[in-house]
């Protein structure tokens, strides 16, 4: 299989890849490992904000039908339920359908493979019971299944704060949210408000001393203020927080940077998202845990650049879209991810890890 | 980081806890892959999808080592778990893997 551009990961940052690419004539494979497109977008059914100017604010489903419906008139191959296994040495990308394995070989390729939740390790907290944030969100809004009924939450982040908001909607009894740190992580004073407003008790300097059960999660040990809290759950919900999905970076031998703010180890890349490898550009959070917003931007700055390399538009042109859509990034994204990720940006010729023993 | 106690796991594939971990890196281990190899951690089924970040924390507390000094563990294809069957294929005109099934060869479907 041949073609211009290969986008693997098809959630919103691949998506909004495509459209650039896809829309400028370009033929576009993409691929996801999932039977259907849009990423984890389908089950954010709290409202994203703030996005690009042609969009939002929307909920993240509404966001994921928008993104799959403009691309409807251009001439995509969806590989879905396809994953990348590895690299061929010609640089083609062996892509298997879960029967056969073949290579696709792509002038361009765009990696918007995204970022999977860190565990949060605690005594005992490998039982059944004890997921992540993500997890019960997925299972709540995708599967329609209910975690459990007595839940806590470890972490305070935004997003731990739109799942709890949604545990509670389904009638989960939400006993407590657990924060490490002295202050809440969240940024959004609504949310925040919101779950203070439904008598959730936010335990801040606190941390959990173990778990326990016969079999699946029954109790969790919390200290907080130098006293023993426990809680009836059959629910523990981890939010670890991100990192970037970095196996076919490795393997295609990319060097990376450390930006504690974008989520520890990230691919080197430069003001196109192109990698130190003339065919490898990426996008979303692969190159940087960031919100809904930038991840768009950055799947359309990618493009951009892919579309400009293989002469779909000048360099003028694309010059002149990439520095408005760096515009539009400063104003979205938070202030220190924006810093960190200028910061990393500039030691595109100094990356800290390179030419990797690859096998 | 919570409390961990010496019996905590860190790789719940191979079920390796922190106090392996920890009696490792006081031999010495100060990378993913040095733990890796002393101990099985990160060789199971999630091929350490799961306890890298867990393992890079654990290193840190243990040795004051800054996190960006701590490197990725090596990754490997495949980049996630394929059947054999699958990864052999059944295409006879590329060649899938550079393996042994690369010398196997077939005739009407069946190994000559």
């Amino acid at each position: 299989m041949e073609t211009d551009v290969l986008i693997i990961g098809a959630g919103p940052a691949g998506l909004a890849a495509a459209l650039e690419t896809a829309s400028r004539g370009l033929a576009v494979i993409l691929i996801d490992e999932s039977s259907s497109l849009g990423g984890q977008l389908p089950q954010q059914t709290q409202l994203i904000r703030p996005l690009p100017s042609e969009y939002g604010p929307l909920r993240g489903f509404e966001l994921a039908e928008k993104l799959i419906n403009q691309l409807e008139d251009y001439p995509i191959n969806y590989l879905l339920q396809h994953r990348v296994v590895g690299l061929y040495a010609d640089g083609s990308v062996g892509v298997t359908d879960e029967e056969n394995v073949f290579p696709v070989k792509a002038k361009k390729m765009i990696m918007a493979t995204g970022a999977a939740e860190r565990a949060v390790a605690f005594p005992k907290w490998t039982m059944p019971g004890i997921m992540t944030i993500g997890a019960a969100q997925t299972l709540i809004n995708r599967d329609f299944v209910l975690p459990g009924n007595e839940a806590v939450i470890i972490g305070s982040s935004d997003f731990a704060m739109d799942v709890a908001l949604q545990l509670m909607a389904v009638g989960v009894n939400v006993k407590g949210i657990v924060e490490e740190q002295p202050e809440v992580q969240a940024s959004d004073n609504v949310k925040i408000e919101q779950v203070q407003q439904s008598g959730v008790p936010i335990y801040l300097n606190a941390s959990i001393i173990e778990a326990r059960g016969n079999g699946e999660v029954a109790e969790i040990d919390i200290e907080h203020t130098g006293t023993v809290l426990t809680e009836k759950v059959d629910l523990v919900c981890v939010d670890g927080g991100r990192s970037p999905i970095l196996d076919l970076f490795y393997q295609l031998g990319c060097s990376f940077g450390y930006q504690e703010k974008l989520g520890g180890w990230i691919p080197q890349y430069n003001s196109n998202f192109q990698t130190d490898r003339e065919d490898a550009f990426l996008a979303g959070n692969a190159a940087g845990i960031t919100s809904q917003g930038a991840i768009l931007l950055t799947g359309m700055v990618a493009g951009i650049s892919v579309c400009e390399k293989l002469q779909a538009i000048s360099h003028d042109e694309a010059q002149q879209i990439r520095g408005s859509l760096f515009k539009e990034l400063e104003i979205l994204e938070d202030k220190d991810i924006w810093e960190s990720r200028i910061h990393h940006i500039e030691r595109y010729a100094n990356p800290k890890l390179k030419d990797q023993f690859i096998s | 980081m919570n409390r961990l106690d010496k019996s905590t796991i860190i790789c719940r594939c191979e079920e390796i806890s922190y106090e392996e971990i920890e009696e490792v890196i006081g031999n010495g281990a100060r990378t993913f892959d040095d733990i890796k190899r002393l101990t099985r951690c990160g060789m199971g089924p999630c091929q350490a999808k799961i306890c890298t970040s867990l393992v890079a924390k654990v290193i840190h507390e243990e040795t004051g080592k800054p996190l960006h000094e701590i490197p990725l563990p090596r990754m490997r294809m495949p980049l996630s778990p394929i059947k054999l069957e699958t990864l052999a294929t059944d295409s006879t005109s590329f060649s899938t893997v550079k393996s042994v099934l690369d010398e196997v060869e077939l005739e009407d479907g069946k190994v000559r």
